[in-house]
């Protein structure tokens, strides 16, 4: 479903992807983990090309992302993408937020995006905040409305930035809840994020990242109980005494 | 004599609406000229195109950077030189609208990068192509930046129109000229000339202000 083989990236002269190998199959949920800096924001924003990169190739669903004629708009409707900072539209309610796309891009009736957008608010818990503006609504609830608007396009791929990071600890459990849900539903997943419980819960695969490279990775308990590398060793314990 | 002179001025008032109604057509025309071409050109201001952006730099500094009145002069004179013989109105008018354009497209460049980078990233995520991020999403969150400080940037090109005088256009400023030659009050007719600029300004003055104030406070709503 997404395919990394050598992709290089830099930032002027920092060089924050180091030859990236990866290939994650449909329906597998994968957490993305590291220290801050580490390039692990940057890797998944390739996924949907809101980062280019220099070197190397990426295909997302067989479309390849390094060939500069893609369609890009087409690709990002496929693929949904929720940010750390939610990032809702403020001038709009949250059934205008979730309707926006597909009334757009999927061209469906306004009643019918509607009656979508109704279904989708209803399956992360927010059918009663439908008319709610982003700014009414507390942290969790907000990025509960992110999610639903990126499921409305019945996206093949989800992307997740650090959804939880900018939440009031209270907060943190409901949107996880809401992608548990999601993993269980057989969604393919790219999570960036430090919670490991919900990584032991339900990730398929661990990937550790330092510097740029694709240190380390695993199936979540081996990855918890026994990495492989000291960085992966120090960073884990780091995340979970703190 | 005063009374007199007064009583002649009520009389020619007819000229004066005349002027007045020159005015508004040269200023109103090119002020909805310039609000398309600077609401175009402020989208390329505002875009990563590196190279557009310097082109209509240069073009914004050059017209802020010199008077109105050579500007109207350059382009009064200089079609001409390639064979275009133009009236003064459609020369005023052109000569207002490069004027007011470069002034709008800065205004419209500064409220589209007002809009967080987020806004942008969560409507390309979503499959928007660039028009479409531009019309729901980018534009009505930069319309709180842009209005109040575009309607008071048409008062002020209100007030530039009077410079269009000088090459004959017989607009407000140019009817009180004319006047002054058959009634030498001349504080007496630029009075009157100044109260009808005004009567035009003010009210876009109170909408200014209300457009600020009632933006202020839907952003605290948002």
């Amino acid at each position: 479903m997404i395919k990394f083989n050598g992709v290089n990236k830099w930032f002027g002269k920092l060089h924050v992807l180091k030859d990236i190998d990866l290939h994650v199959t449909s329906g597998e949920v994968v957490v993305v983990c590291g220290p801050s800096g580490s390039g692990k924001s940057t890797l998944i924003r390739c996924i949907n090309r809101l980062e280019k990169f220099q070197k190397g190739e990426l295909f997302v669903d067989g479309t390849p992302l390094h060939d500069h004629s893609t369609n890009l708009t087409k690709l990002r409707a496929e693929i949904g993408f929720v940010f750390q900072q939610f990032h809702l539209y403020p001038h709009m309610t949250a059934l205008q937020n979730v309707a926006l796309a597909p009334i757009n891009v999927r061209k469906m009736k306004r009643a019918d995006a509607e009656a979508l957008a109704h279904e989708k608010l209803d399956r992360v818990g927010l059918a009663d905040k439908a008319d709610a503006h982003p700014t009414q609504l507390s942290g969790g609830q907000q990025q509960r409305v992110a999610i639903a608007r990126g499921l409305a396009m019945s996206p093949k791929i989800m992307l997740f930035d650090e959804p939880t990071s900018a939440l009031d600890p209270e907060m943190i459990g409901e949107v996880l809840d809401v992608m548990v849900k999601l993993a269980s539903e057989g969604m393919t997943m790219c999570v960036v994020t430090h919670e490991m419980g919900f990584a032991r819960q339900v990730a398929h695969r661990v990937i550790f990242m330092d510097e740029g490279s694709l240190v380390e990775t695993g199936n979540p308990h081996d990855f918890f109980a026994n990495p492989q590398t000291d960085r992966a060793a120090q960073f884990i314990s780091k995340i979970l005494t703190h | 004599m005063m009374l007199f002179y007064f009583q002649r001025l009520i009389e020619i008032y007819p000229f004066f609406l005349k002027g007045l109604w020159m005015t508004v057509a040269v200023a109103g025309i090119s002020l909805v000229l310039a609000t398309i071409l600077g609401l175009l050109l402020g989208l390329v201001r505002a875009s990563e195109n590196k190279f557009l952006v310097a082109i209509v730099g240069v073009y914004v500094a050059v017209i802020r950077g010199t008077p109105f009145v050579v500007q109207i002069f350059i382009v009064f004179f200089i079609l001409p030189e390639w064979g275009i013989q133009l009236d003064a109105f459609p020369a005023a008018v052109i000569a207002l609208t490069i004027l007011g354009t470069a002034f709008i497209c800065e205004i419209v460049a500064g409220g589209i990068k007002a809009v967080p980078k987020g806004q942008w990233e969560a409507a390309s995520s979503s499959g928007l192509n660039l028009y479409q991020q531009l019309r729901y999403v980018v534009i009505p969150q930069s319309l709180q930046t842009i209005l109040p400080p575009l309607v008071g940037q048409y008062v002020l090109l209100i007030k530039d129109s009077s410079v269009v005088s000088v090459i004959g256009v017989v607009e407000l400023t140019r009817v009180g000229w004319v006047t002054v030659n058959r009634i030498p009050e001349g504080l007496m007719v630029f009075s009157l000339v100044g109260l009808l600029y005004f009567s035009i300004s003010y009210p876009l003055i109170r909408l200014s202000n209300r457009l600020e104030k009632k933006m202020a406070t839907q952003q605290v709503m948002l």
